[in-house]
């Protein structure tokens, strides 16, 4: 809300230049936006919080001016002239739903002139940002800027019978607002009517209607000041997308008992910039009268919060320059200071959200100033813990930083149609009933779909080389439920090793890929690999990622036709795990773990050249050698591996190194040749493996 | 040589040199000699010829010497020739030794001209990981708050409006749900409830105090999501770390105690600290925090003059909000609100980092670009 400091000044007899008060209502609770000088002088930009309606109005605010500097308030007492003739006769009012409308006054004027007005009315709704209309519907304007309440004016003689019916739209009604577009209603939305009550003439508390609109031929004026239920109010804003300066008083809490005084003010306004007479009284219905509340304020539960007390004529002058008026209730009255002290303060009603002891609390403290409260520092009692997989997933981002990959963070929200392309068929996806866009429209089902679009960022950046890791969750639907899963994402693309002085370049393979999640995975004892992958992936190069028999995941190169929907122009890879089993398995790992004495007689190397056939894989090679039970043999590796010049067509060339190692003698020649021989002969029965000379 | 040779070939009676005076004049020339054939061993083949030619046990000049002149001499000449031979034997020997030493030297400087490395060249470079910024940070406020005893909690980020918002005394049409533009689920027909993306860490605040009595202690680090369209300040997606301290004892003193310790630990001893009252439905008294700004020093003003573009001049920077503990929030996890007290808070992790490093566009931290990422090893 724009501030014009002058109109304060018309409530509150302020000395202090309006940078010091808006840095007073800043500290006090009023966020200030800034401040401008213009023609009307300062005018402050006050963003006022949800709680405080009352300050949506230039005297609300002169009353927390008035509590800061201790300045007395003026009281506003406006006494327009009246006619002989009677409101009462006039006009009539039925609130037919007084859940909706908790008050309703009606005044009438006669025989004014609609003209522009005058400039100092128009320049200062200019200052507080409203345009000027006409001089009866600025003065409506002026008054809610003035006292923050909200008025309607309506053209008294195009009001049907003259009579106000306020009741709950109707099933399919529709009605044309004061900004000329027609509104589909709802019940529970309250109408005001005109008549018989089935003419709409207005939405009560959120805008006016074309019908009944001031214009230029208005004689005669129906002026309502009403009262309408916030809840209510804020239900048909966000139904009818209908944000007005009314609707947001309203729909904050506006004072019931302030209607009266500001249609009274509004009239002296009116009186005073279009003429006429004013009928004597006012037609008031008022079914939603509050009883006043009593709250209590006790000087130990002041202390229990806020750690430091406040003197007894400090809490005193706040409350009472608020509108508390606290009176002192306990047995030790006179006692000043007295830990006992209770005060017994009625609730204003402007001030319908202070209800509890805790907020007249926060009353006291922010206008007493908040700095005024020392920085203590509070004493721990209790051990403090971290969650209970952070020690396991800090190893695993230490072990893949330490492997060159990068952690990332992103945006789960993905195109239903990318999210589609990595779906395992068993997920359900996470839709948004409300997304922002399309683009936007599905949390991933993996982790892999986000990881790919940050691969794809950077090839469509220039950067061509690219190792990430992400350390988050995917979402899924198990039916009405949603099940989130940690999961550690993977992608490479590019080179593996940069072309450099010293080394040629290399590109990044799956070969790269499967290395480095089983340097993760030694930490939870080593990954098992078993055949095929996701949908997504290459199939010739992508594996499954066990831990025993739970299965972690998938990894491997991206599918080409799924590199080509995403427009990579490069070879890409991708993995993605569960992390859960992994911790476990991690800690368990952990906690197995035993020193293995170090060998102490030397070790013999023998590397066995064979000739495969294409699908022998090493594991069976290994399994067959295992399998002829030689303890001696205690590592078998694959040391070299080609095809082609030399090679026949459907063949490969595996060279395969045998560690033999005894932990308590020097092995003999004669003992290793033994080995040796078994191995090969072995290896050419089961698996029809030649041993190639050399 | 051929002179000194024939000469050192004779005895000194065939020399005539019966006088100390003649012998000395001998040696004078056989050392002149030995100095002018010095100069000519320029490598190690040559020094090492000229070595043998003077040194050599069977035929080296000073053997000749030896044999010739010293082992014949008379008696009275003897301690001469035996003086004088051991003064051309050392002047031999240190020249010798000081000539190896600098041919050695000039050969070295050929070698190592070649092999010395150029420290302009980069070494080998091996590919490097690093963790996210906003990790990085999270990190930081992580052990800035276990040093005084929070733990570290954690929550869905799916979520029930009951947690999302009514526990957290955020009724329906409460007009703070306007503030915070929530993201839905699509949920099959006939679902029960609703399920939307938490729009603020807070829920764990309730589903921590449900699982445990006080003393609570936490922080919960997380993802948090609002409806807002993407710019420079704006995500719909952003990170925050909650707060939450319940106990006997703890008073608004307590409270801004810890803020200004986190502040000092995070920005620096020198940074000052404000509270404004503010308003949010779970906490009362509630504050907007700021810090003075670390920028112009919370002076308002740019070191070339004209307002620090930071805080636009206020000198301070808005941090977070946090505030008491609501005694409302108390009834729904079932504790005593007239026996328990404390304070909760909010920090925007992407904010943190974007003022301590100066980022300017929240959507740099999602994009992950490698050149972003590498800014921060």
């Amino acid at each position: 809300m724009k501030v014009v400091y002058n109109w304060l000044k018309e409530f509150v007899d302020l000395t202090a230049p309006a940078e010091d008060a808006a840095s007073r209502l800043a500290l006090s609770g009023t966020n200030i936006g800034g401040i401008e000088q213009g023609a009307q002088g300062a005018v402050i930009e006050a963003e006022l919080t949800t709680n405080r309606p009352d300050c949506l109005g230039h005297y609300g605010l002169a009353r927390e001016l008035s509590a800061i500097y201790r300045l007395p308030l003026k009281p506003v007492a406006p006494k327009p002239a009246e006619s002989a003739a009677k409101a009462v006769g006039a006009v009539r009012v039925e609130i037919q739903s007084p859940e909706l409308c908790g008050r309703f006054t009606a005044r009438v004027i006669r025989g004014v002139k609609i003209q522009p007005s005058p400039a100092w009315l128009r320049e200062r709704l200019e200052a507080a940002g409203v345009a000027s209309i006409n001089n009866v519907v600025d003065a409506t304007n002026y008054v809610m800027l003035e006292l923050g309440h909200a008025l309607h004016a309506f053209d008294y003689d195009l009001v049907r019978d003259h009579r106000i019916v306020v009741r709950q739209a109707k099933p399919g009604e529709k009605m044309k607002t004061l900004d000329g577009l027609e509104r589909q209603l709802t019940p529970g939305i309250c109408m005001v009517c005109d008549g018989d009550g089935t003419r709409a003439v207005g939405i009560g508390g959120i805008m006016g209607g074309t019908e009944t609109e001031i214009s230029f031929s208005t004689k005669n004026v129906l002026l309502e000041c009403a009262w309408f239920e916030p809840v209510a109010i804020r239900r048909a804003t966000r139904f009818l997308r209908l944000y007005t300066e009314a609707s947001t008083r309203f729909g904050r809490g506006a004072d019931p008992e302030l209607a009266e005084l500001a249609s009274r003010r509004c009239a002296e306004l009116i009186l005073q910039l279009a003429g006429g007479e004013l009928l004597a009284g006012v037609v008031d219905a008022y079914p939603g009268k509050r009883a006043p509340k009593k709250i209590a304020l006790h000087r130990s539960e002041f202390l229990r919060i806020m750690g430091v007390d406040v003197p007894d004529k400090e809490i005193e002058a706040i409350l009472a320059a608020l509108g508390f008026a606290p009176v002192r209730v306990d047995a030790q009255r006179g006692a000043a200071g007295s830990l006992l002290a209770a005060w017994e303060c009625a609730q204003p009603s402007w001030r319908a959200e202070v209800e509890r002891e805790i907020d007249l609390i926060e009353e006291v403290a922010r206008i007493y100033g908040l700095d005024k409260f020392p920085p203590r520092f509070p004493v721990a009692r209790k051990a403090a813990a971290r969650l209970p997989h952070a020690a396991a997933e800090e190893r695993l981002r230490e072990r893949l930083m330490g492997l060159g990959y990068r952690e990332i963070v992103t945006i789960p929200h993905v195109a239903e149609e990318r999210n589609e392309l990595f779906r395992p068929a068993e997920a359900t996806p996470a839709r948004l009933a409300n997304p922002l866009s399309e683009e936007a429209g599905v949390l991933r089902s993996t982790a892999a779909v986000t990881m790919a679009a940050a691969l794809e960022w950077n090839l469509n950046h220039g950067q061509r080389s690219a190792r990430l890791f992400e350390i988050g969750r995917h979402y899924r639907l198990q039916g009405q439920q949603s099940v989130e899963t940690r999961v550690l994402a993977l992608g490479a693309t590019g080179e593996a090793r940069e072309k450099g002085i010293y080394d040629a370049a290399r590109a990044f393979s799956f070969a790269d890929l499967k290395g480095d999640l089983d340097a993760a995975g030694a930490f939870a004892g080593g990954f098992r690999w078993q055949p095929e992958g996701g949908a997504w992936l290459h199939p010739a190069r992508c594996g499954r990622v066990f831990l025993g028999a739970q299965e972690l995941g998938v990894a491997g190169q991206l599918a080409r036709r799924v590199a080509e929907r995403l427009k990579l122009r490069q070879d890409v890879f991708l993995a993605e795990l569960l992390l859960d089993p992994l911790y476990v398995a991690m800690r368990a790992a952990g906690d197995a773990r035993r020193f293995v004495p170090l060998p102490r007689f030397p070790a013999v190397e023998r590397d066995f050249s064979l000739l495969l056939a294409d699908g022998t894989s090493f594991a069976a090679v290994a399994r067959v050698i295992q399998s002829l039970g030689i303890a001696e043999a205690s590592s078998i590796e694959a040391a070299d591996l080609f095809r082609g010049k030399n090679v026949p067509a459907g063949k490969y060339s595996l060279l395969v190194r045998v560690l033999f190692q005894s932990p308590t003698s020097t092995l003999t020649e004669a003992q290793i040749t033994d080995f040796s021989g078994k191995i090969v002969a072995t290896l050419e029965k089961q698996l029809g493996a030649q041993l190639r000379a050399g | 040589m051929s002179s000194v040779e024939s000469k050192t070939a004779k005895t000194l009676a065939a020399l005539d040199a019966a006088q100390p005076q003649p012998v000395v004049a001998l040696f004078a020339e056989v050392r002149a000699r030995f100095d002018a054939e010095a100069a000519a061993a320029h490598d190690e083949v040559s020094w090492k010829l000229f070595r043998d030619a003077w040194l050599g046990r069977k035929s080296g000049v000073l053997t000749q010497i030896t044999d010739n002149w010293l082992k014949p001499a008379s008696p009275e000449l003897k301690r001469a020739v035996g003086a004088a031979l051991n003064e051309l034997r050392a002047h031999v020997e240190a020249q010798i030794e000081a000539r190896r030493v600098a041919l050695e030297g000039a050969a070295d400087e050929t070698t190592l001209a070649r092999e010395r490395v150029d420290l302009s060249l980069p070494g080998v470079v091996r590919p490097v990981g690093s963790r996210h910024i906003i990790r990085q940070v999270f990190e930081e406020i992580e052990r800035i708050f276990l040093q005084i005893g929070f733990s570290v909690a954690e929550g869905p980020e799916i979520e029930s409006p009951y947690y999302n918002f009514e526990a957290l005394n955020i009724p329906e049409f409460h007009p703070v749900r306007d503030d915070m533009d929530t993201f839905y689920l699509e949920l099959p027909k006939g679902a029960p409830g609703q399920l939307l993306l938490r729009t603020h860490t807070s829920p764990v605040q309730i589903r921590t105090m449900e699982k445990q009595t006080p003393p609570v202690r936490v922080i919960v680090p997380g993802k948090v999501y609002r409806r807002d369209n993407p710019d420079a300040t704006h995500s719909f997606m952003f990170h925050q770390v909650e707060g939450l301290a319940v106990d006997t004892d703890i008073t608004f003193c307590d409270f801004t105690g810890t803020i200004e310790y986190f502040v000092h630990e995070f920005f620096g001893p020198g940074v000052k600290t404000r509270f404004r009252p503010s308003y949010f439905p779970f906490t009362e008294p509630s504050v907007e925090f700021d810090a003075s700004c670390i920028f112009c020093a919370g002076r308002g003003t740019a070191a070339g003059g004209g307002a620090c573009s930071k805080c636009k001049g206020a000198g301070w920077i808005e941090l977070f909000g946090a505030g008491m503990v609501d005694p409302a929030v108390y009834g729904f996890v079932n504790y005593d609100a007239a026996k328990v007290s404390g304070f909760a808070f909010g920090i925007g992790i992407d904010r943190l980092a974007m003022l301590k490093y100066g980022i300017d566009d929240i959507q740099v931290f999602f994009q992950n670009d490698v050149r972003f990422l590498r800014q921060f090893p």
